[in-house]
Formats: C-alpha cells, sequence, structure tokens
C-alpha cells in the first residue's frame, strides 16, 4: 500500500515521463499530415536514398568505433593517472563539445586546406569531400562525448580492484581487460549507444566537411536536408522516418543485446 | 595482440574508402538550381559515363568552402553577386563563365492565395507573415531586400519578416511548412512544388534587377576537361529544356517579358541594419 506522501512523490516522477513520452509522440504524430505511403515506398527504393541509408551506418558504425577505440585509453588515463596540466588537457578535449558542428567542420576544412592537410590528399588520403570527411567529422564530434561518459564510468570504479588483481600477480594490461573493462560493460555500452546514435544524425560538421554529394558522401541527415532545399516535404518525411526506424532498431537492438533482453 | 589486429582490420577499412580515380566533375552549386541541375547531371551522367557530384547549399556557403577545400571544378551560384565574390578571390576562370538560367524576383504564396497577397504593398499588411532569406548570404534575400527598399517598404514590410532563413531553397519550404503567408523569393519556386506554391508576380516596373544562375570553371579545376565539357552540355539546347521544364527562363529575352527595363546581374550593397 502507497502513502499518501509517496503518492505524491510517484507522481513527480511519473508526470514527467508521461509528459516527456507525449511530447516526442507528438513529434512524430506531426509528420502524419506529410506522410504519403506511395512517396514511402519510391523513396526507399530509390537508389540515392539507398545509397544515404548504406552510408550513414557504415560511417557511423566506423566512427563510432575508432572513437571508441581512442576514447577508451584516454578516458582510462585521466580517470586514472595525475600528471602535469591533467585539467588544461582535459578542458581541450572538451573543445568539440562546446563548438557547433558546423565551426567544427569549417575548422576541419581548414585543417585539410594546410600544407599537412594538402601532403595528406598527395599520398593518396583524401578527406575533404570524400566519405573519409563523412567518418573524419562525425568523429570528432563524437569523440568527446565517448571520452567524457567513459571517464565518469572509470571513475566510478575503483582502483582498489585492479590494485588486488596486481596483488596477484596480474600486469596493469591483464588487469584492465579482465578486471576494469568488464565492470566498466555498462558504461561502455552506454557510451557506444549514444555515440553511435549522436554520430548517425550528424549534419553540420559532416556537410561543411563532406558536402552533399548523392551516392558518394550525402548521408541520412544530408539526403533530408536536400530534401528540404527542394520544397519537397514529403520526401523529407520520409527521409525523416527512415532514420527514425533505422536508429531506433539499432539504438533497441543494442539495448537488448547488453541488457540480456532486461526489460 | 587481438586488439590491435582489430585496430588494425579498421584502419585498412578506412583507407579503403578512399575515392578510386574515374572521370568525374564535382559542383559547387548555390540551391537555386538544384532540381533542373539535379535532373541534367543525371542525364549527362548516364550518357557519358562521368560522375558528377553536386554539392548544394546557400551561395555564400558555397563561396566559403571552394575558398577553403579548392576541391571544386565547376562553381554554380545563385546570382551573379556571389560569382562576382568568386572573381574577386580569384576562385574561378572568368572568361569561361556561362549563364545557365535567368531568375525573376516574385512573391510566393500558399497555392489558392489563401491571404489575399497580390503586391508588395500587402506584405506590409498588419498580420501578415513575411519570410526572406538572409540577404548577407543567400541570393535570393539579397534580392529582396533590394526592392523592399527601391519602393521605399522597409518601414512597413520588415516588422511583418517573421523568418529569415539560410538558403534560397528553405525560403520555397517556408511556404508548403506554412510558417510564412509569403516570401519575396522567385517566380520559379512555383515550378518546385506546384501544389503547394503559387508565384504573384510583381509589375515589370517594381522588379529592379533580374538575376541570372552563373557557371564557371573553378580555377583549381582538377577536372577542367570533364568540367568544361560539362559546362558545355548545360548551355546545350537539351539541358535548357530540362531548365524550362522545371520553369526557368534560359534567354534573356523571355526574362525581359517580366521586367524590359530592369537592370541584369551586378551587385548590390546591403544598407546598413539588414
Amino acid at each position: 500500500m502507497v502513502s499518501k506522501r509517496d503518492r505524491l512523490f510517484h507522481l513527480l516522477l511519473w508526470l514527467p515521463l508521461v509528459g516527456l513520452l507525449l511530447y516526442f509522440l507528438s513529434l512524430l504524430g506531426a509528420l502524419t499530415p506529410f506522410f504519403a505511403a506511395e512517396t514511402f515506398f519510391s523513396t526507399l527504393t530509390s537508389p540515392s536514398v539507398q545509397s544515404a541509408i548504406r552510408i550513414s551506418l557504415l560511417t557511423a558504425t566506423i566512427s563510432t568505433l575508432l572513437a571508441m577505440a581512442i576514447a577508451v585509453p584516454v578516458a582510462y588515463a585521466l580517470s586514472r593517472f595525475n600528471f602535469f596540466g591533467k585539467r588544461l588537457i582535459d578542458t581541450v578535449i572538451d573543445i568539440p563539445m562546446l563548438l557547433t558542428p558546423v565551426a567544427l567542420g569549417t575548422l576541419l576544412l581548414m585543417l585539410f586546406n594546410t600544407d599537412f592537410g594538402l601532403w595528406l590528399e598527395r599520398m593518396g588520403f583524401s578527406v575533404t569531400y570524400t566519405i573519409n570527411g563523412v567518418i573524419l567529422a562525425q568523429f570528432t564530434v563524437i569523440v568527446a562525448i565517448a571520452i567524457r561518459l567513459l571517464k565518469s564510468s572509470f571513475d566510478d570504479i575503483s582502483p582498489r580492484y585492479e590494485q588486488v588483481a596486481r596483488t596477484l600477480g596480474c600486469s596493469a594490461t591483464r588487469s584492465f581487460i579482465r578486471v576494469t573493462l568488464p565492470m566498466a560493460r555498462n558504461g561502455i555500452m552506454a557510451a557506444l549507444v549514444l555515440t553511435w546514435a549522436r554520430a548517425i544524425a550528424e549534419f553540420g560538421a559532416t556537410v561543411t566537411l563532406a558536402g552533399t554529394a548523392k551516392g558518394k558522401t550525402a548521408t541520412l541527415p544530408t539526403s533530408i536536408y536536400l530534401a528540404m532545399a527542394s520544397a519537397d516535404l514529403e520526401q523529407a518525411v520520409v527521409l525523416i522516418v527512415i532514420l527514425i526506424v533505422l536508429a531506433f532498431a539499432v539504438l533497441l537492438a543494442t539495448r537488448l543485446l547488453a541488457t540480456g533482453a532486461r526489460p | 595482440m587481438v586488439r590491435s589486429l582489430q585496430i588494425t582490420i579498421l584502419l585498412l577499412a578506412f583507407c579503403s574508402l578512399q575515392t578510386p580515380c574515374f572521370a568525374e566533375v564535382t559542383v559547387f552549386a548555390g540551391s537555386a538550381s538544384k532540381p533542373p541541375l539535379e535532373e541534367a547531371a543525371e542525364l549527362y551522367q548516364s550518357e557519358t559515363g562521368i560522375e558528377i557530384f553536386l554539392h548544394f547549399g546557400g551561395s555564400g556557403a558555397m563561396l566559403n568552402q571552394l575558398r577553403l577545400s579548392r576541391k571544386a571544378d565547376l562553381f554554380i551560384p545563385g546570382s551573379p553577386d556571389y560569382m562576382l565574390k568568386a572573381q574577386r578571390f580569384n576562385l574561378v576562370d572568368a572568361s569561361s563563365e556561362k549563364i545557365l538560367a535567368y531568375l525573376i524576383p516574385a512573391i510566393n504564396v500558399l497555392k489558392g492565395n489563401p491571404k489575399n497577397i497580390h503586391g508588395l504593398a500587402d506584405l506590409g499588411r498588419p498580420g501578415i507573415r513575411v519570410g526572406i532569406a538572409d540577404p548577407s548570404g543567400v541570393c535570393v534575400g539579397l534580392y529582396a531586400v533590394e526592392i523592399i527598399e527601391e519602393h521605399h517598404l522597409a518601414e512597413r514590410v520588415r516588422p511583418n519578416i517573421t523568418a529569415n532563413v539560410e538558403s534560397c531553397s528553405k525560403t520555397a519550404s517556408l511556404i508548403p511548412l506554412q510558417a510564412v503567408d509569403a516570401t519575396l523569393g522567385w517566380r520559379e519556386f512555383e515550378q518546385w512544388n506546384p501544389d503547394q506554391i503559387e508565384s504573384i508576380l510583381l509589375p515589370p516596373e517594381q522588379i529592379v534587377r533580374l538575376a541570372y544562375i552563373p557557371a564557371a570553371i573553378a580555377t583549381h579545376a582538377r577536372n577542367v576537361k570533364e568540367a568544361v565539357e560539362f559546362l558545355a552540355f548545360l548551355t546545350s539546347s537539351r539541358a535548357k529544356a530540362i531548365f524550362a521544364k522545371w520553369g526557368y527562363l534560359t534567354s534573356e529575352e523571355q526574362a525581359r517579358v517580366y521586367a524590359p527595363h530592369a537592370r541584369i546581374g551586378g551587385e548590390y550593397r546591403i544598407p546598413e541594419g539588414w
């Protein structure tokens, strides 16, 4: 039996949840007047949209894996070691999160117009207006988010567990792999899911660094922008629906896998 | 060991995404020409096998991207103002410039004209929501401000401007979204979405300047031969037919019907305060 006082507390918890859910559902509902089934199928089967789906899934996955590969050691180092200038370095790493993606894209464009960027290009590694640019733009936007999430996850794990593993004969690498990483599993999964979601939705930096070429660099968000650019609301709506369905399916599947199908 | 192997595989996958070498043309274009340019590029690509990569955005944004990346072979802004700027920065070969189509300033409203907007004066009526493009970065916004200022309507129309958007195409989208009652855009917007957009033509004497869509080879073009050929195709009668299908006027004589005495091209300096 829930007491009257607790009932108020429960109400205060449920009200924002229900309100937020209704608000998000109403956003989806706003699409319906513009949604046309025939446009949906013709859009879904068009080569440029299929290419945008492929590019979005591929680039978001690669950029997320790259970001995680960098973020795990960086976050661990920031969490465990004290060194000169740590706070400054920690703040510098946050800069991409403070900058608007368009500004980041512009900085990237400037970087690849320097001697270094032009040398890279001569070596055959082209970034601007290529799919590499899409991946790099997404990576730049998400890597700081991944580091922040992972660092707080490592901060929550007491170093004593690693110390115990070391006294039992584990090397630093082995104690990290066998003790810390499994304990940070939930944090790593959360970082993976959030950064992938952020990567697939990335637009500002991507469009600035990689442009909008259909079949080459156009992602789903870019295609939505292009559909809006033709005053074609129906197609934009279909693309929004595709992006929502794809992202929802991948995120739900990841969550279910991570939690062993717990609700 | 396993981890380093995984990273190596990832890096290999990343590097394998390099663009292969084949005949291609990269175009930076203002979105004023998006629908016909896409269709013309598709036709050209299917006939020649040369890949045409179109990057669209506001003309100012595309000009900046051209400055920073020097990656385009062809530059097609929405109006001559941005072509002149590109020439000043030595980003395009001025001698290669061609005109693809003409644009006529007009008022755009929702199909059926529910707010009974018939001329510039109506944009100053109380309660009318007007949208324009950002005049400092988008051609159509620049022309809108020029018309408003030229006819001394700034005092009446400016309070009604509720939307100021960052690209030509977004200006056109404001009408189907019903975000505003009218936009000062191009006559050609109607053909982009004829079910929802209606263009109200301005009397010839109110049209100060006609715009055109210029195209020129970029100074740092890497595929000059292909770009020259594609540009020649864009000015051919077949490409002109595509532009005409989308409601664009492809000759000065056609454009002159709407504004016999208007200036064509040139630049306009936005007055302070806009």
